[in-house]
């Protein structure tokens, strides 16, 4: 159980950390020299900055989530801050919404021009209350939007928040993880800061990993392989932490008889620009993939597990990017129902025999469109599927969301608001707790070690290797 | 009836919606001016279908868990409104069919709409006052607009009955309200229902292309079975 409860003033006042700034500086990190990502410079009129982009930054969906609450509060009890601290309103969605909604009322919209006290139209006066803004935005809210699919007006807070957190991006004004997460994408092109040199060498490690394991030496990862029936796509994350899910995948697309292949660039389907607010990343981490598929001339692109990844690429990639979709891209997760609904590899789900239950990722149920594929493979490879409550696009978030994960500073607060997810996974009385989504694995995984449930984390490729049946000829001798 | 209560049920309500729908076209070029994200991706569901779902979702309490949790507020939430939509209708019946409130039953009825609204907006106006969390999110035009409100049916309940000759104070009352309320309600939250269908449209539109709405409840045949 959580044995404390933050005090928010704590959070809200948070300093800005430059420490990785400076270093970037005095580094000359390219992508600061160029400019892509922005430092801090306290000689700048930040606030007056920050209002001339948020005028330009405005779009009519924006401003019709910013003027369209009535302040009913029927979002609160959506959010598993708001839930988790009932003593505390300011971790109300429409109260972080307001933060921005505010300066928006004193600039841009027409009562706060006139009467600001009456709307509580406001303006930030100094950086500090930048800084303030900062941690509000960052650090109270992982973007889950299921405020967003409670709100009777059907203002979509998680925007907003975003919004902000993309004004304060352009002015420096950030998390220091979220400023070294930008940084790194921009300059390696993935958000983990891989190098070329050691994503090829895992692939090939993997690679002579299933060679052993299927004892067939003609096992290949092929890299840059043209005119394949698909681009696979992975997260940063499976390179550096867990390349057992690399090697899952492509061992069943091996078995399945797939004509498929990895990009040596442009193979990160996660994007850190979905976090940070920051359009001009996303669309260059996006726009990479589509063009890596181009180049390859593949003719879909697959995303592997990941909630923020398969959001970015197969839907907000396009849009940051504009960048009309020309060929199709899907999640594994159909790739894989495709293989088992036609035959082409066979499961067994006695090898699964331990209680499951699935945690839908907030950016496949509820910014995607992927509820029942999981479930669908999930009852093919398990024997006892139990559903956790509540489910699909009304799930609780893993909390490690909206790149929680990288900001350090907010990790007591994200922890203590876990407790609603924590209850709800030990509800279902499962020994796993599968989800899609690398992200959700570590945010669950820190809750789980937290208030000491006895659960493991496990994904769907996980899982489907795990009940794969080999056939004879090919099984490891 | 005196020419100041008959100026004050007619010309003034008419000069009053005129100055409310001229402040609310100029509203809406407003917000037209702010270009529309433009979506570029191969759909998954309909966007229509989403729209519709979405506009919808006023009417589908059972759709959304804040509303199928919480009953209570979604009834206040219709009672309120219905109490809305009688006054309103009373103030465009009453000027020009006076006799339509001859009827007791009808008077009754609409009383009865309002007087329960009027309840609800005392509920609300509390619930505003007390509660930290709605504290903590509401603007003087928050407290104001429920206020306004609830103090409109209040004198609608009085004025129903449309029997000037005993008395107009009650009369004058609910239209010089009325008069204040259209002048009031396009800089208010209370314009809320001209941004709904925006809200909702854009919400339903990214939702429906994507195949979140409808909402699935499981049963659904998966993608990639075809
Ligand atoms: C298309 C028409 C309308 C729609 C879809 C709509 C929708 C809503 C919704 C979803 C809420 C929030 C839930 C709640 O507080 O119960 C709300 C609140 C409210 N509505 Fe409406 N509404 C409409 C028309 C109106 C009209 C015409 C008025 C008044 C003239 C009005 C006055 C209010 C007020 C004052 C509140 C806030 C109640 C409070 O403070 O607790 N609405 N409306
Ligand atoms: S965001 Fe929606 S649910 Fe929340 S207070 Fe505003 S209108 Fe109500
Ligand atoms: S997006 Fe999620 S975390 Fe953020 S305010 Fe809404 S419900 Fe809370």
């Amino acid at each position: 159980m959580s044995d404390k409860t933050i005090n928010i003033s704590d959070v809200v006042n948070l300093p800005l950390d430059l420490k990785e700034q400076k270093k970037a500086l005095e580094q000359k990190s390219p992508a600061v020299v160029e400019g892509k990502v922005k430092v801090y410079d306290p000689n700048k009129d930040n606030v007056k900055n920050l209002l001339e982009m948020l005028k330009n930054k405005l779009s009519r969906q924006t401003v019709s989530s910013l003027v369209g609450c009535v302040h009913c509060g029927m979002c609160s009890d959506s959010c598993h801050y708001a839930l988790a601290r009932p003593h505390d309103p300011t971790m109300t969605p429409a109260y972080k919404a307001d933060q921005i909604r505010q300066i928006f009322k004193r600039y841009i919209d027409w009562t706060g021009r006139i009467f600001p006290w009456w709307v509580h139209a406001k303006t930030p006066k100094n950086d500090e209350d930048l800084n303030r803004l900062k941690n509000i935005v960052f650090g109270t809210c992982s973007g889950c939007r299921r405020c967003t699919l409670n709100c009777p007006m059907g203002v979509d807070t998680a925007v907003l928040v975003r919004l902000t957190r993309g004004l304060l991006t352009e002015l420096g004004i950030v998390p220091e993880g979220v400023f070294v997460v930008d940084k790194d994408s921009w300059e390696t092109g993935n958000q983990m800061g891989v190098s070329q040199e050691d994503y090829i060498e895992t692939l090939e490690w993997q690679e002579e990993e299933v060679q052993a394991e299927l004892d067939d030496p003609s096992f290949k990862i092929p890299i840059d392989k043209e005119d394949c029936d698909f681009m696979y796509t992975v997260n940063p994350r499976e390179i550096k932490y867990d390349p057992r899910s690399i090697a899952y995948a492509c061992k069943i697309f091996h078995m399945a008889g797939e004509s498929w292949t990895m990009p040596s660039f442009g193979w990160d389907q996660t994007n850190f620009g979905l976090f940070s607010g920051d359009d001009k990343l996303g669309g260059y981490i996006a726009k990479n993939l589509y063009e890596a598929a181009k180049r390859l001339r593949a003719k879909r692109i697959v995303i592997s597990e990941c909630g923020h990844g398969y959001r970015s690429s197969r839907w907000e990639g396009y849009n940051w990017a504009k960048y009309k979709q020309d060929i199709p891209s899907e999640s594994v997760l159909i790739t894989l129902i495709r293989y088992i609904n036609q035959g082409l590899i066979k499961v067994d789900p006695s090898r699964n025999p331990l209680p499951i239950t699935y945690h839908d990722s907030c950016n496949l149920a509820r910014s995607g469109d992927l509820t029942e594929e999981p479930r669908w493979i999930l009852e093919r490879i398990c024997t006892d599927f139990r559903e956790m409550h509540p489910n699909r696009s009304d799930n609780f978030c893993c909390t490690g969301g909206g790149g929680a994960l990288s900001m350090v500073e907010y990790k007591p607060l994200r922890i203590e608001v876990a407790k609603v997810k924590a209850d709800q996974l030990k509800a279902t009385g499962a020994k796993l707790v599968c989800t899609s989504c690398h992200n959700c694995v570590d945010g669950l995984s820190d809750l789980i070690k937290h208030y000491k449930l006895d659960m493991q984390v496990v994904q769907i490729l996980d899982l489907v290797a795990e009940a794969l049946v080999i056939p004879e000829k090919t099984e490891k001798k | 009836m005196s020419e100041f209560l008959r100026i004050l049920e007619d010309e003034v309500q008419i000069v009053a919606l005129a100055f409310m729908a001229t402040v609310y076209t100029i509203r809406l070029i407003w917000m037209f001016r702010f270009k529309a994200g433009k979506e570029v991706t191969k759909p998954v569901g309909s966007p229509r279908v989403g729209v519709a779902y979405s506009m919808m979702n006023v009417a589908m309490p059972w759709a959304m868990e804040s509303a199928r949790k919480n009953l209570s507020f979604y009834v206040q939430f219709v009672i309120f409104h219905l109490g809305v939509l009688m006054a309103i209708t009373a103030t465009l019946i009453l000027p020009y069919w006076p006799e339509f409130f001859e009827s007791e039953p009808i008077v009754r009825i609409f009383q009865l709409f309002m007087g329960a609204a009027f309840a609800v907006g005392l509920i609300r106006l509390i619930r505003r006052i007390t509660s930290p969390v709605m504290r903590l999110i509401s603007t003087p035009d928050d407290y104001f607009s429920v206020a306004l409100l609830t103090a409109w049916f209040a004198a609608g309940v009085f004025a129903m009955p449309n029997q000037y000759e005993v008395s107009e104070w009650p009369l004058i009352l609910f239209f010089g309200m009325t008069t204040l309320f259209l002048i009031y309600v396009p800089f208010s939250k209370i314009s809320h229902y001209l941004y709904y269908p925006f809200t909702r449209y854009f919400l339903g539109k990214t939702m429906g292309h994507r195949g979140v709405f409808p909402r699935k409840k499981g049963g659904e045949k998966p993608a990639g079975l075809e």
